[in-house]
This record gives structure tokens, sequence and C-alpha cells, in this order.
């Protein structure tokens, strides 16, 4: 080749940006950009600080940490990059890797660099991490390049002018025609029937490692996702251009851009509009989980109104006046408790499964009772009897005795202050998770015991147990629904069961074992201590007190005029001084 | 038209209009443009004034009151930034409120001029506004009355001591360590001078820490970040500033070591403490039930604890709290620093 590389680059860009003024949906073109050599020395210097600790000395995704990170780290060697704007199986752009540096990857253990680190230090990093590239190379004339275009849409933009930070208003008609496309295009045969990526139990990346399709429910778990999980084009995006070293295809050939925006729209209507934490890019825990009064019997099936609450959080914009809480009466919330691995006693646990659980809570006043519906999604559940799937409420054992904020330990309490453990183990009925899935759920086997924990090591079955009862579960497209019920107070001769006095911060937390993973005993997930509430019946002064304070306003009032009045005629009389 | 209800209406609707159109415009979209607020508030009271004068209209002293007093009001709900609590508020309005009535009580005309309008809708000369006023009232009472007794239960409070005081000793793996004084056996050089002195840097092909050919320090410092990325960073964060994948999850939150107020304040003995006994070692007031920090002793070796230390100064770049001669030689009058 006698043209020189750099003079023609330009030259094909222009091209690309002419074809795509005339036919909106061909892609540009291009080859990649050779490695800046300059940089490199910089990029090892950053490289060897911040990354190898993950990615490892030759970026062969095996550093110190790797063993104990689902998804394991990437490994750079093959060159196989997730988060690309180039078709499948190409290389990166420069901009690609930059972008993943500085945004992280959402629900890895990447985090966001742009916090830390300078522009000059992300480029000269992403300059030494494509010099570690060795099975391909980045100045092969073969390699092509093509940057996927988004239907004639630029980057930021989408077809509805729809904007974030929840991007609401997507029109009904796109969802719907997305609904039809995932249909067609066989999506849930990895990401499950309701988009909870409980499809494929059986799934591997490209180096043997097992890896699990995304849950679409939980957008802010999306790789690529950062800052902006709400963002239909992250979507597209994955559509467009595959995800390298996974099993996820583009669909390039299949679905045009107009319907991959079609299909994003029904994607990201699945996903529950919350309130994100923009440092850790996850759903704020909700820090109180509030019990609601109820006059009567609760109702003992989920499916009813009374347990039913919108997904989307109505307390921000856009959604305060959603129609499904207005219909609802506004009476009930999902509260968003957020796991994390056990991995601080015994045998810890690295990689929990389950990320986060939702409550609701409602007490009866006439049966003295409280409940508790639990869910949370779990892909795949168990069948093997050893290692059943499982979760508990943790309670102090001796709320009345504690002083303050004090509480028992959070995982099993300690010797002077005991806990009290609700666990649910559970199984589901005639369930595997290679079957397709049974549109009408699974009911499960399930039981509940009632542990007393007064310390890591000593956690037994209660003498006395306090009647905690499973009122209804169910599996469902990789989500299960448990209801917990108790009453109020027991007997209680051991003291070993929670008392609930109504009106008081009451602290609860969660514990969640997913047996196909083969978490069992300590190797669990956990929660940190929340409170709850039982909510009492509103006060009768409310009825009575707001008239009163009205009618004595106007008495003054009256007491005012005449006053007013009468200063006035002694001030024509002469008799004031 | 009477000239002081006119002038009502063009304020209010000078005020909605730049309140619903311009100020939008204004809005800082980061916390350092919040000058953007000020220039709108002065444009607000620039633009009700002009209007007023434009029009000729001078409403009477009881409307210019109501005017000044509801800007204040706006100023301090709407455009003040950060917004300040609740009580603050309150102060800052009952010191507006007092500002208003120096306003109008500046001479006894003035004070006559403010006072007309009120008594005459008291005495009933202003027949429908008595009207209004006093069924209006009650009912804003009621619903007040109502606001105030509806229950809300708020999200409680809780208040921990993030360093408490350490103890004196401390017993790890069957060993006890008197703190004071206690430094880390694997720093090399207090002020980390190997560092950028340039000879551990990378050796073509190796993981340059662990170079044999390298200084110590970083021997040791690699082997604590082994260590901490094996067992720490999922709390702490793969930048150390307590952004871990299981940060959100705890309250209280991990520590962020990149912040100048924790390792940079502190010594590293006291380091070695918390870290040994995590956080069931803590002192009450320091809510060790909510903590998740495990206490290590039980995962790692004293060597491993201490070499995460030193990875922890040297990848924040931090240097620890030291102690002064006197106190680590044992001499009294230590401690200071």
């Amino acid at each position: 080749m006698t043209i020189n590389k750099k003079s023609i680059k330009p030259v094909l860009g222009f091209l690309g940006m002419a074809m795509m003024l005339v036919l909106p949906s061909v892609a540009l073109a291009g080859v990649p950009e050779p490695i800046q050599e300059d940089k490199l020395e910089h990029g090892k210097k950053v490289y060897f600080k911040r990354c190898v600790w993950c990615h490892g000395v030759e970026g062969g995704g095996d550093g110190p940490s790797a063993d104990r990170l689902f998804t394991r780290p990437r490994n750079f060697i093959q060159g196989t990059f997730k988060i690309r704007w180039t078709d499948s199986g190409q290389l990166p752009r420069d901009e690609d890797l930059e972008r993943t540096v500085k945004n992280g990857l959402p629900g890895s253990a990447m985090p966001a660099w742009g916090e830390v680190l300078s522009d000059a230090d992300v480029k000269a990093v992403v300059q030494f991490v494509k010099s570690l590239v060795q099975d391909r190379d980045f100045k092969d004339e073969d390699e092509d390049m093509e940057v996927m275009d988004w239907g004639g849409q630029k980057n930021g933009e989408n077809p509805w002018g729809v904007t974030g930070p929840y991007f609401t208003g997507v029109p009904e008609e796109a969802i719907s025609a997305g609904a039809e496309l995932f249909k067609k295009n066989k999506c849930f045969e990895c990401h499950g029937g309701e988009g909870r990526g409980d499809g494929n139990p059986t799934m591997k990346d490209d180096w043997g490692f097992p890896i699990v399709a995304a849950d679409w429910t939980q957008c802010w778990n999306f790789r690529g996702s950062r800052r902006n999980a709400f963002d239909p084009f992250n979507v597209v995006r994955t559509i467009s251009t595959g995800i390298n070293g996974t099993p996820m295809p583009n669909f390039r050939e299949k679905i045009t851009p107009e319907e991959r925006w079609q299909l994003a729209a029904f994607v990201n209507s699945l996903c529950p509009r919350k309130n994100i934490d923009p440092l850790v890019n996850k759903p704020v825990t909700d820090f109180l989980i509030k019990s609601k009064y109820t006059v009567g019997p609760v109702a003992p099936n989920m499916d009813d109104p009374m347990w039913q609450a919108p997904e989307h959080d109505d307390r921000l914009p856009g959604y305060e006046r959603s129609e499904e809480y207005v219909n609802n009466g506004g009476d009930q919330f999902w509260h968003y408790i957020a796991m994390g691995g056990q991995i601080t006693r015994g045998e810890r646990n690295f990689d929990p499964k389950v990320d986060n659980l939702w409550v609701m809570s409602r007490w009866s006043d006439e049966e003295q009772a409280v409940y508790y519906l639990v869910e949370y999604h779990d892909r795949f559940l168990s069948t093997d009897p050893e290692f059943p799937d499982g979760v508990a409420m943790q309670w102090p054992g001796q709320l009345e005795d504690l002083f303050g904020a004090e509480k028992p330990y959070f995982i099993y309490g300690d010797s002077k202050k005991p806990v009290d453990i609700w666990k649910a183990n559970f199984m589901a009925k005639d369930y595997n998770p290679t079957n397709a899935p049974n549109p009408a759920g699974y009911d499960l086997d399930i039981s509940v015991k009632e542990l007393v924990g007064h310390g890591f090591d000593a956690v037994e079955p209660k003498e006395t147990p306090g009647g905690v009862e499973i009122v209804q579960s169910k599996f469902h497209q990789g989500r299960v629904k448990i209801m917990f019920k108790r009453s109020l107070s027991t007997e209680n001769p051991n003291k070993t069961d929670v008392q609930f006095p109504i009106a008081n911060y009451v602290p609860v937390s969660f514990m969640q074992w997913s047996g196909f993973d083969k978490e069992h005993d300590e190797h669990m997930a956990i929660s940190t201590w929340v409170y709850t509430i039982l909510e009492p019946a509103l006060p009768a002064s409310l009825n009575y007190m707001p008239p009163i304070m009205a009618i004595a306003f106007f008495g003054f009032q009256l007491w005012l005029v005449r006053m007013t009045k009468r200063t006035r005629d002694m001030v024509k009389d002469g008799t004031w001084k | 038209m009477n000239k002081t209800f006119l002038s009502l209406i063009v304020t209010l609707g000078v005020a909605l209009a730049l309140h619903f159109g311009v100020k939008p415009m204004f809005l800082p979209k980061e916390p350092t443009m919040i000058f953007n607020r000020y220039a709108f508030f002065i444009v607000l009271v620039l633009s009700i004034i002009a209007v007023n004068l434009i029009l000729r209209l001078s409403p009477v002293m009881t409307m210019k009151a109501a005017y000044v007093w509801g800007l204040g009001f706006y100023f301090y709900d709407q455009i003040l930034y950060p917004h300040v609590p609740w009580t603050l508020f309150i102060t800052y309005m009952m010191l507006w409120t007092i500002g208003t009535f120096l306003y109008i009580s500046q001479d006894s005309k003035t004070f006559a001029e403010f006072r007309e309008p009120i008594v005459k809708t008291i005495t009933g000369e202003f027949k429908i506004a008595r009207y209004i006023v006093f069924a209006a009232l009650p009912v804003l009472v009621g619903m007040g009355t109502y606001k105030f007794i509806y229950p809300t239960y708020p999200e409680p409070v809780e208040l921990r001591t993030v360093h408490p005081a350490p103890p004196a000793t401390t017993k790890v793996h069957g060993k006890t360590y008197t703190l004071e004084g206690l430094q880390n056996p694997y720093r090399v050089d207090e002020q980390d001078n190997y560092y950028e002195g340039g000879t551990h840097l990378p050796v073509e092909g190796k993981f340059p820490f662990l170079d044999a050919e390298s200084v110590e320090y970083m021997k040791y410092v690699t082997e604590g970040g082994t260590v901490f990325f094996q067992n720490c960073h999922y709390c702490h964060g793969d930048q150390l500033n307590g952004l871990g994948m299981f940060s959100h999850v705890f309250n209280p939150t991990p520590a962020n070591f990149v912040d100048p107020g924790t390792i940079a304040m502190l010594r590293e003995s006291f380091l070695f403490w918390r870290v040994s006994k995590g956080g069931p070692g803590l002192p009450n007031e320091s809510t060790p039930w909510s903590s998740a920090m495990p206490p290590w002793e039980e995962h790692l070796t004293t060597e491993q604890i201490w070499k995460v230390v030193l990875f922890e100064y040297w990848y924040t770049g931090w240097h620890p709290r030291t102690f002064d001669e006197e106190s680590s030689s044992g001499g009294e009058g230590g401690g200071g620093h």
C-alpha cells in the first residue's frame, strides 16, 4: 500500500458521513486505531497501580481478586471487549475503551475510573491495555471495524425525544411493538419469559466460566449503563453490537435499527424507576419498612389489591401521580433492601447471586398479627435437597432490653443480645431449571424454622417457637415471593421471640441463600439492620380537632372586630387616651 | 381600575412569568453555578419595580410591604442555595419580617397607610375583602391543624463515633501489642522515599511489584495489595474510596481511605487495631453491632494485616500520623502531634 493511512482516514470518515446522510442505516466502516506507542510508558504505570489487581500482570483477567469475582475480570489477551460501538467480534475503538474505563461496568467490580484518573491517564492506560492483546493486532490491515449506527439517531438521542434521568414517556405503541419483537426473536430463550435472565442455566463465556443473562428488571446492573441506567440507548447498543465473549449475538441482520429502538423501549419499560445513588449506581435502600394499618383481617393472597403496589417509586419526578399509584389508593410501597455477600465470618460468600429484596408489609388490628411479603429475583432455584433455597428475617430477640440504637450483632447476634430468626427453606415443586418455564409459576415446598442466635457459632432451633407461618409462596419466571405472618406478641417463655410494639421502630435484617449456587449456612447474602414500624390507625383527633380550631379562630376574628370597632368609637368620642 | 389592585395583578403576572418562564434557564446544572440564581433574583426584583414605575402604579403601603415580605420569602425558599434547614429558614424569615416592619414604620404616616386597609377590612368598610378573609382564614387554620396532627414516621437517625479512641493494648493472635509507639514492621522508610525513586518501575514482561530486584518496600506493598484485592475491595472499593461492590448494602458505609479524614489522620497502629478487631472490636458508641467489618485476625496473619496497612497508604499516597520521638521512646509528656 502506498497511500499513507493517516491521510486516508479522514477521507474514509468523510465518505462514511456522506453515506450516513444518504442511507441512514449503513454502518460506518473503518480500520482499528493502532497503538500510540508514546503513551505506553505512562499507561503501564497507571495499569500496574490500578488495574493489575483484577486484570493480572499480562492482562489475562487473573489478578489476585479474579477467583472471587462473578463475573470475572476481562481477559484482554484475545482482544475481546464487551462494550463497543463496533460490530460483533471486532476490535473496539479507543473511544469505547476509554468510556468503559471512565464509567466502569455496573453490576461488576469494575469501578468508574473517571472519578480518580485524569483524561490523560485514561487515554494512556487504554493504549497499554491494547498492547496486552496478543491474539490480534491493532495494526492488522485485515481487521475490519464497522461502527454501528442507531437508526439515524445521534449519540444521546432516541426516536421519541424522551430524556433522563428516568426516561419517562416512551410511547406505548413502541413498547408493545417491542414486546412482539421480543417473542419473534426468541430473546426469552436466554433472558426468560419476563426478562429476569432466567432462560438458560448453563451458559458459559468464551473461556468456559459460567455467566448469566442480564436481568432486565434491574437495569442499573447493565454493563455499559453507568450514570444513565434508564437510558434505552444502552439496550440499542447491546442489540446492535452484541457482547463479545458471551452468547449474546448482535441482531443487525435480523432487526432493523427502528425495530431495535422498539425492542429497547420494551426492555426499558420492564425496569422499575428507582432512586439511584449516583455514587454506587444502585437503588437507595429504604431504611424504614412501613407496615400498613389494616382494618379487619389482612388478605392472605398476594394477588389481592391490598398487596398491589406500583413498581416505580412515586416520589420520583414524573411518577408523582402515576396511574397505578392513584388507582391503588396510594396505600402500599415496595421497600428496596440491598443485599451483599456475607464476607465477615466463617465460610465467606464473595459472589452472592441475589443483591436485593423487595419488602411490603401490613398488620391487622383485628388479627393482632403482622405480615411481611418478601420478594426477590433469583434466576434459578435449587433441585438438590441438600442445598434448598432459603430466605430469613432476623429480629432482636429481646427488643425491650435494648437501649437507644443498640442492637444485637448483625449476623446471628451475640452472647448478650440474642436474635430471633424466621428462616424459610424451600424447593419448587415439579421444577427443573432447564425445563421450559411454567406459565403458572411453581408452588413451593416450603417450611419455616424459628431459630435463636446467640452468636455466630451458636444458632439453634427455638425450644418454644413463636408461631411464624408462611401464608403463601410462589416462584414465577425468576421471581420468588414469600409471605410471612406472625402474631404481634407471643407467650415468649424463654424471651427469644421479638414482640411488636405499635408505632415503635423495630430493627430487622434479611438473609438469603441461593441453593442453585450451593449457598448454605453462613455462606449467604445478608442485609444490614434496617427498621420496620407498625403504623397505628390515624388518630381520632384528626376528625374533630381541625373544625374545633377553625371555629375557635372564627371566634377570635369576631372578638377582633368588636375590639377594633370599640377602639374606633372611643377615638371618635375622645375617651381614648 | 383601582391602581393597587392593578399593581397586584401585574406584579403577580411578572413574578409568575419569570418564575416559570425564565428561572429554569438560570437554574444551576452544577453547584458551582449558583450565581446564576442570584442574578435571576435581581432580575426579578428589578422587573417588579420597573413594571410598577412604568405604569405609574403606586400601590398602598400594605401592598408594598406584602411585596417586600413575599420577595424575601421567595429568596430564602427558592433562590438561596443550597437549601437551608427548616429551622434556619424560620429564623431568617423572622429577621426578614422584622426588617419589613422597620420599613413600614419608618414614620407614622407610612405606618398609618399600612394599617388603614387592614383596619378597614376588619371593621367592614371593605365588605367583600372582609367576607373573603374571615371565611378563608379559619379554613386555613383547620387545614394547618390537620397537617400538624397527621402522624408521620420519618426514618430514624443513627449517630455513631467514626474514629473511637483505641485501647492502650490489643491482643492479636495471642500476642499483646501496646499501641502507643507501635510501628509497622514493613515500613522501610516513613516517607516512602522508595516509591518515586524509580528502581521498582516495571521490568519488561514481569509483574513489577514481584520483581526480585525491586526494593523490599514494593514487595511488601504488592503482597499487601494482593491481600487487599482478595478480601477488602468488595467493600472499600478498587479505588479505596469506600465504594466497593457491597458498599451500598452496609450502614455504616465502608471507610473511604482517599478522604483526608480517615487513614491520613490516623496512626498505623490504630489501623492495625481496627483491621485486627473489625466491627465487633469497636466500643459501644461506634455501634459495633452494625459494622460489617470482619475481625480480620480470623482470616489473616499479623504479617498480612501490616502489609495491607502499608498498601493502603501507598495506594492513596497518604502518610500515616507518626509518634513524636519522646512518646515512642516511652518518655513522659509524649502523645502530642
